[in-house]
């Protein structure tokens, strides 16, 4: 049997240390001055199911944001790591989330994606949930008899869920660490993003862009962080610029390209990375260099922190949500070869209504669907997942900045701009998960 | 009110439909500047999601003018990646209502499907699909200086408009 045989296992079978294939930690190479990950990390069913059973059912995986639930009654759903949940405001004011699945033959409550409903009935038979799961009501109960125990049939809870600056995450692992405890140094970037708002508080649009693509989840997991692209991928943004006449701007995107430069790209512990810009997107998002917006900043943050809070980041929570200044960037692996995801623009609280509807003008044109950025980047992502076909040549390269990275105090691996740092770091986490045995039963 | 165009100066269908298919044809030659001279200078081209409301939500497309220039600039001056190999497309419109008509200003309705296809190396992931994009169009048209129609707003609500899309780069 050749080896593309013997891997070519069927989606959503289950899989186990014992039938590997091959072996996993042959996957990734962190050699001195030289980091590869094989092709086949983006094209093997086998190791999707793996990576669902021992990354994605053991992370926190972002499910939601607080504004979107803000009233009692209020639900939005959402899909855990393939599992369909529903994420409620209960009438004591608390976030509830549980499964979309009725306690008694397994049908989904709720068919839309957002509303507002005290009680979820399920059309089959309606049994009757309150919005926070208790069963209150079965259809013709007598027929169960008295001695039927219905203490156990209230909906179930997802496992764990927590919140950090309105950011709602969930995780199918009982035993996982306290998010904070997760995130790590991640924390202190989350906190900057929020900050962005004087009232420390963001929201979320109403709409969502969705886009899919035929290819692996991992390839928008590598771009989103990556600083070595841009010139070349978004060259006709570039020249859109250049028209626009605005030579400034051109003149940063040069400096950026520039050893000591202020940018970098960073990967943290635990998978999570960021690329960050002290002087802001490319031409885009200008609102930030606005006194009265930077003035409502420095009243409610002190100046102090005003650089920290307006350096632009792409930071990565591994592996599922980015935090871009336009939008929340939510990931949702489909199949090895297929991949959904929701840009969700965010709106900055406690300033002025129009900077936040310029907001979503420039997220539009950059991140949208119809974009002249991201579009351009998602052909990336077919063009990778054409190439990987080819598994004779075996190794994707991942070595840029390995020599000239330092290594801070907290862990965090600080790279120029262009490094491919925080790369290295979503795959040593990939490479530790996958590596831990079996996830959660 | 509603004119059958009879008055020679409202709106007539047929009317309507040269100025749709002109459109269309445009589109469908790559002949995008010449798409362009079709709009008013204060022209909207709009695709929306779900609440319509451009300033709560983020539609598909929101093009002003200037924006409008610009999709045309990257389709016509940039190489694209999203565009290499550019999309044929198809532009089919149907069920053409003049739903209401002045001498000089009429709101216009038709149904769109756009068939679009990439061909490049039609064995490679992404190419060689034909897609299908139906939607319900409304334009707004006015009475140019020289007595021709112009597109003052063009909206499309795509049938599929809150449902992932997979690169909408060309001209819908």
């Amino acid at each position: 049997m050749t080896r593309s045989q013997e891997h070519n296992r069927v989606p959503g079978q289950q899989a186990s240390q014992d039938d590997d294939p091959f072996p996993l930690d042959d996957l990734v190479l962190d050699e001195p001055y030289r980091f590869r990950v094989d092709g086949r990390v983006y094209t093997d069913a086998h190791l999707f199911a793996l990576e669902m059973d021992r990354i994605w059912r053991r992370s926190w995986l972002y499910v939601g944001h607080e504004s979107e639930i803000r009233e009692p009654g209020d639900y939005r759903t959402a899909v855990l790591a393939r599992e369909p949940i529903i994420l409620s405001r209960g009438e004591d004011g608390g976030i509830h989330a549980v499964f979309n699945r009725c306690m008694h033959r397994g049908a989904a409550l709720c068919r839309d994606d957002r509303g507002h409903a005290n009680h979820f009935r399920c059309p089959y038979h309606n049994w009757v949930y309150r919005n926070d799961g208790t069963l209150v009501g079965m259809a013709q109960k007598s027929g169960y008899g008295s001695h039927f125990d219905t203490s156990e049939l209230d909906l179930v809870p997802v496992p764990r869920l927590e919140a950090y600056r309105g950011l709602i995450f969930a995780n199918l692992d009982p035993a996982a660490p306290a998010l904070q405890e997760r995130l790590g140094p991640s924390a202190w970037y989350i906190d900057q993003w929020a900050d962005r708002s004087p009232t420390g508080q963001m929201s979320v649009a109403e709409g969502v862009h969705r886009y899919s693509y035929p290819g692996n989840w991992k390839f928008q997991l590598e771009n989103g962080v990556d600083g070595y692209h841009g010139n070349y991928v978004h060259d006709s943004f570039v020249k859109i610029l250049h028209r626009a006449g605005d030579r400034s701007r051109q003149d940063v995107v040069r400096a950026r390209n520039r050893l000591g430069s202020n940018a970098s790209a960073k990967g943290l512990p635990r998978g999570d990375g960021l690329l960050e810009r002290e002087d802001g997107m490319l031409g885009t998002f200008d609102y930030a260099s606005r006194d009265e917006y930077r003035r409502s900043l420095v009243e409610a943050h002190g100046s102090a922190r005003l650089q920290d809070i307006l350096t632009q980041r792409n930071l990565l929570i591994f592996p599922s949500v980015y935090l871009f200044e336009s939008h929340i960037r939510v990931i949702r692996p489909i199949s090895p070869t297929s991949t959904i995801v929701d840009t969700i623009p965010t709106r900055i609280e406690g300033i002025d209504d129009a900077i936040n509807t310029e907001r979503l003008r420039e997220h539009e044109r950059f991140f949208g669907p119809s974009s002249f950025g991201a579009t351009d980047d998602i052909e990336i992502f077919v063009l990778n997942q054409t190439g990987v076909q080819a598994e004779v040549p075996r190794w994707l390269d991942f070595s840029r900045g390995l020599e000239r990275e330092r290594v801070a105090d907290n862990g965090e691996r600080i790279g120029h701009s262009t490094d491919e740092a925080p790369q290295r770091a979503i795959y040593r986490e990939w490479r530790r998960m996958m590596l831990s045995g079996e996830g959660p039963s | 009110m509603i004119s059958d165009g009879a008055s020679g100066a409202a709106l007539s269908t047929e009317r309507a439909e040269a100025v749709l298919f002109e459109e269309a044809a445009r589109l469908d030659a790559r002949a995008f500047d010449a798409w362009l001279e079709l709009f008013t200078d204060d022209a909207i081209y709009w695709l929306p999601m779900g609440v319509e409301d451009p300033a709560r939500e983020p539609s598909l497309i929101f093009d002003d003018r200037a924006r409008m220039e610009e999709r045309v600039f990257r389709l016509m001056d940039t190489a694209a990646h999203a565009q290499l190999p550019p999309s044929r497309t198809q532009h089919d419109i149907t069920n053409v209502r003049v739903v209401e008509t002045t001498a000089d200003w009429a709101r216009v309705a038709c149904h769109l499907v756009v068939h679009e296809v990439r061909i490049g190396d039609p064995s490679q992931v992404g190419l060689g699909d034909v897609r299908s994009f139906p939607g319900r169009c409304e334009y707004v048209l006015r009475h140019g200086a020289e007595g021709q129609w112009l597109i003052a707003e063009k909206t499309v609500r795509l049938l599929a408009r809150e449902l992932p899309q997979y690169n909408l780069t060309f001209i819908v």
